[in-house]
């Protein structure tokens, strides 16, 4: 007899479940169906299969520059988001010191914070500085946000490289960053791809602050956020949107598939190395 | 609270009980009479069926076949909340939410006893398991061995038709474990509940147990005393498995008066009493304890009966309280002998040149356990 | 005898070096992250107080060295008002997303099995995804012109130019996209807690003489509340700032704090007031961490 469920609550557990799952992706698929609506209006009745919104997005070359913006914005907010947060992942993992809590507080803490005080403070400084707004400055504020879940994606992986393999790697004569690129960095690997990919994900579809500090060119969001008041382009809009939802629901599935295929690769070398030492 | 049942009297019944898990079959016929106020140990190696069997009585698994009696009545079927057993689990399995005075009175509480006989309860039980004072504490501030403690207090309080014991002192210390297998004994005694109690640990089973069921492979090879146990094991496995045995396996030369004896030269031989039914010529495997194995210099005079052998002191292991023996026989097989060090007259060294002496009484044949269909 | 000490010297300074050289490394790797984080997290935030009271100024309009932003805001305005409602609004939201992610937290932990791990990632992978798309896909649907109009008009249960009212523009809309969205995330910490009990406390429960709902109710869901309020926690601050939602589904009577801070900075260009209110909710928002930081425990959160 399970102590947790009963019969009927498992039955019960599973219809919940499964109309928890239709509600969550149900406008997703609804939006997918319409954006092949011949239809100016988002809505019934069915006017018939069409995939022209797909193709007419393609000339519209504002919302064609703000997707390129937001590509642009958001791979440069992934490389350095990466960069900075391996090595901070590193020494929240490895290494003890005075403080070590107030330093993942720190490092954590934008993922507490409103996302427009955040927009606004970096906006205030900016101005402040003089810096004068543009995809770099939203760049910098993407960073921000997005470093916590590097980290966050980081840190598991690097507490299951056992540290007993980078210190047989310094006993056997190499430094600290030959330890690092030949032993670390492999191992680490699946873990600094799905945090390039959130940090990308997240740059891209972020519009809050992204609204706060960009200069003239929108990234896509921003333009996204701008036209959802003009009913015209609704469908192009839409089609865009399904695109972009569809890939980004691709790849984070894909990610998290591999990380776990990596994971699990991992254990296993580890396990086969522990049995062959002892 | 039931009426006091007769010692003696069948607390709990197996009948037959099977269960498997997917293609494992993890008990195979279990049948098994637990008497009132009996401490019972189910006793064998990891995946022999005993945890499977003690959570079958729990009401945690159901079995695929058979019936499970709890004093006269079957309960498979019926849910663990209401079972007249109680259960201590493994690693104590405490909330550790509450004090150690809610955890104890969490099934009297379900019970609907009321609060000051609730309290005067929990009161006398934490003072039997000697945690007397220790009410307000929380199970984290509390050492493996008080948790044990209050892990039995919260199951006994509710005053069980049996208590089942799930390996509870695996995570002490040796020291720790040895106090509190003399402690449970006494709980039990005094308190004359029906214990259930699961275990690897061979010398804990012969300490506390009133009855020990050697399990092996799903089902129960043998069932009987410590002393039965140890001293005339059924079968090969149980042999093996509690204590050390030396098996030997002989040529059936002659059969005298349901004694069995292969014979080598120079008056060696292996005396073994047979069951009827042994025929010259057959082999069997011979056991005998290393205690009951005596060495001497080959020039002591041979008494007649009982076995004798030949042979050379291959290794001598001290072992604080006993010094072990092993001598290479012209058997073949190297036969082990226990000497109290206190005893031992003369030091033995490798190589010498010794005989080694067992009486007749103190050998068994052994068995090969029959597997039910 | 000087031998030994002169041994021991250069062993504890060789010791010495190496605990050095390793601090200053710990330094060095965390210093990169770290500094970003102080001049472009934490200096911010400063200023955004900093501008609210006049220590810094930007235009000829900016007051110097006054509180009046501040006076503005809390008594010369209806903004406190406005706040009070996002303050309904998160914690609505916050009940809604927790009533709903329990039992598929509980349902994953529980009962779905082997499967429990592919499962969540079916529930999270929405929340991976766009939030301005998934609250335009819910705007398209629930507008006038949109899905379920138009499918209640096409059937008949609605006339031709009318739609219902609750639907768009209104509270419900802004609860249900918000309690949509953040669904997925709150499972997580809760599937986490619950995952790590250990099922040998509900089997003693259950020989002990309780019932499931018994269980549940004295072990099972004490013992994941922690999982429960952090969860909570993290919908209910960033819920407090929101304001796309509430502008795109909530319409007019819907107008959050959110929306009056980026009023203020978007169109009203009145900074130094707008700044107030931001410096206003940082300060809810430190107030709240201080009350229940230590229900955010890092490792929770890391999985």
């Amino acid at each position: 007899m399970n102590p947790a469920v009963s019969n009927g609550g498992r039955r019960g557990l599973w219809a919940f479940f499964w109309l928890l799952v239709v509600f969550l992706y149900a406008p997703i698929v609804i939006l997918v169906v319409f954006s092949f609506n011949d239809r100016i209006l988002v809505s019934f009745p069915w006017q018939g299969f069409t995939t022209r919104w797909y193709h007419e997005f393609l000339r519209n070359s504002a919302m064609i520059s703000a997707l390129k913006a937001s590509g642009y914005v958001a791979l440069v907010t992934a490389v350095a988001t990466v960069v900075l947060a391996i090595p901070a992942s590193i020494v929240l993992v490895r290494r003890r010191f005075f403080g070590k809590g107030l330093v993942s507080g720190v490092l954590l803490a934008p993922l507490v914070i409103p996302l427009i005080v955040f927009g606004l403070a970096l906006l205030i400084l900016f101005n402040t500085i003089g810096i004068p707004l543009s995809p770099l400055t939203i760049m910098i504020g993407h960073v921000v946000v997005a470093l916590p879940f590097a980290i966050l994606t980081l840190v598991p992986r690097l507490e299951r490289i056992p540290a007993w393999l980078e210190e047989a790697s310094r006993d056997l004569g190499a430094n600290a960053l030959t330890t690092f690129r030949s032993i670390t960095f492999p191992l680490l690997l699946p873990a600094v791809v799905s945090s390039f990919l959130i940090s990308f994900t997240i740059s891209f579809d972020e519009v809050v602050v992204a609204s706060f500090i960009a200069g003239d060119q929108p990234t896509f969001p921003i333009y996204l956020y701008s036209q959802l008041r003009l009913p015209r382009q609704l469908p192009q809009v839409i089609a865009v949107a399904v695109v972009v939802l569809i890939v980004s629901v691709i790849v984070v599935v894909a990610s998290e598939v591999g990380r776990r295929i990596a994971d699990r690769r991992l254990e296993r070398q580890i396990a086969d190395f522990e049995e062959s030492v002892a | 609270m039931s009426s006091p049942r007769p010692a003696g009297a069948s607390a709990i019944s197996l009948e037959d009980v099977r269960k498997s898990f997917g293609k494992v079959e993890a008990v195979r016929g279990v049948s098994l009479d637990i008497r009132e106020a009996e401490f019972l140990t189910l006793l064998g190696p990891s995946g022999c069926g005993k945890t499977t069997t003690l959570r079958m009585v729990a009401g945690f698994e159901e079995p695929d076949a058979g019936r499970i009696l709890l004093r006269g009545r079957d309960v498979v079927g019926v849910a663990p909340n209401k079972r007249e057993v109680n259960m201590v689990f493994q690693h104590y399995a405490l909330f550790p939410h509450m004090t150690v005075e809610e955890n104890v009175a969490y099934g009297l509480k379900l019970k609907k006893v009321p609060k000051d006989e609730r309290s005067e309860r929990v009161r006398a039980m934490l003072e039997i398991v000697r945690l007397g004072g220790f009410g307000r504490r929380k199970p984290g501030q509390l050492s493996g061995g008080q948790q044990q403690r209050v892990a039995l207090a919260r199951a006994l309080v509710n005053e069980p038709a049996a208590l089942l014991l799930d390996e509870p002192l695996g995570a002490l210390d040796v020291k720790l474990r040895k106090q509190m297998q003399l402690e449970l004994k006494a709980i039990q005694h005094d308190l004359g509940t029906t214990f259930v109690y699961v275990t690897h640990d061979q010398e804990e089973a012969l300490l506390m147990s009133d009855r020990i069921a050697v399990m092996n492979q799903g089902i129960v090879e043998q069932i009987g005393s410590p002393r039965e146990i140890y001293e005339r094991p059924a079968t090969a496995f149980v042999a093996d498995f509690v204590g050390v045995l030396n098996a030997i396996e002989i040529r059936v030369d002659e059969v005298l008066d349901l004694t069995a004896v292969m014979r080598l030269a120079d008056g060696q031989r292996v005396e073994v009493p047979v069951p009827t039914g042994v025929s010259v010529g057959e082999r069997v495997t011979v056991a005998v304890r290393p205690e009951r194995v005596r060495v001497l210099p080959p020039v002591e005079e041979d008494k007649g009966s009982g076995s004798r052998l030949d042979g050379e002191v291959a290794l001598v292991i001290y072992l604080g309280t006993l010094t072990q023996i092993h001598v290479d026989t012209a058997l073949g097989s190297r036969i082990i002998a226990h000497r109290l060090s206190a005893e031992s007259a003369g030091d033995l060294r490798e190589g010498e040149k010794v005989a080694v002496e067992w009486d007749r009484e103190d050998t068994s044949v052994l068995a090969e356990v029959e597997v039910p269909p | 005898m000087a031998t030994e000490a002169a041994v021991d010297a250069t062993a504890t300074k060789g010791g010495r070096r190496a605990r050095y050289h390793r601090r200053l490394g710990t330094l060095g790797l965390a210093s990169p992250s770290l500094g970003y984080l102080v001049v472009f997290f934490l200096i911010p935030v400063v200023t955004v107080v900093a501008y609210s009271v006049g220590l810094i100024t930007l235009t000829p309009r900016d007051d110097y060295l006054s509180f009046q932003p501040w006076r503005d805001f809390l008594f010369g305005s209806i903004y406190l008002r406005v706040f009070w409602r996002s303050v309904q609004m998160a914690l609505a939201v916050a009940v809604i997303s927790v009533v709903l992610a329990y039992p598929v937290a509980y349902f994953l932990a529980m009962v779905a099995g082997l499967r429990k791990y592919t499962l969540l990632l079916v529930i999270i992978a929405p929340f991976l995804t766009s939030y301005l798309l998934r609250v335009l896909a819910w705007r398209v649907i629930l507008q006038e012109t949109g899905v379920v109009t138009s499918f209640l008009q096409g059937i008949g249960l609605v006339g031709e130019g009318e739609s219902i009212g609750w639907l768009f523009n209104s509270r419900f809309a802004v609860y249900l996209v918000l309690a949509y969205a953040w669904v997925p995330f709150v499972a997580l910490p809760i599937f986490v807690t619950l995952e790590t009990l250990d099922q040998a406390l509900l089997e003693a429960s259950s020989d002990l003489g309780a019932s499931r709902w018994r269980t549940f109710r004295t072990i099972t869901l004490p013992l994941s509340l922690p999982g429960v309020i952090a969860a909570f926690i993290f919908v209910f601050i960033p819920t407090l700032g929101e304001y796309v939602t509430p502008s795109l589904v909530g319409g007019v009577n819907n107008f959050m704090f959110g929306n009056a801070i980026q009023g203020a900075f978007l169109l009203g260009r009145d900074w130094q007031f707008g700044s107030a209110m931001g410096a206003f909710l940082v300060l809810a928002v430190g107030v709240l961490i201080v009350l229940f930081g230590r229900y955010l425990n890092v490792q929770a959160v890391a999985e």
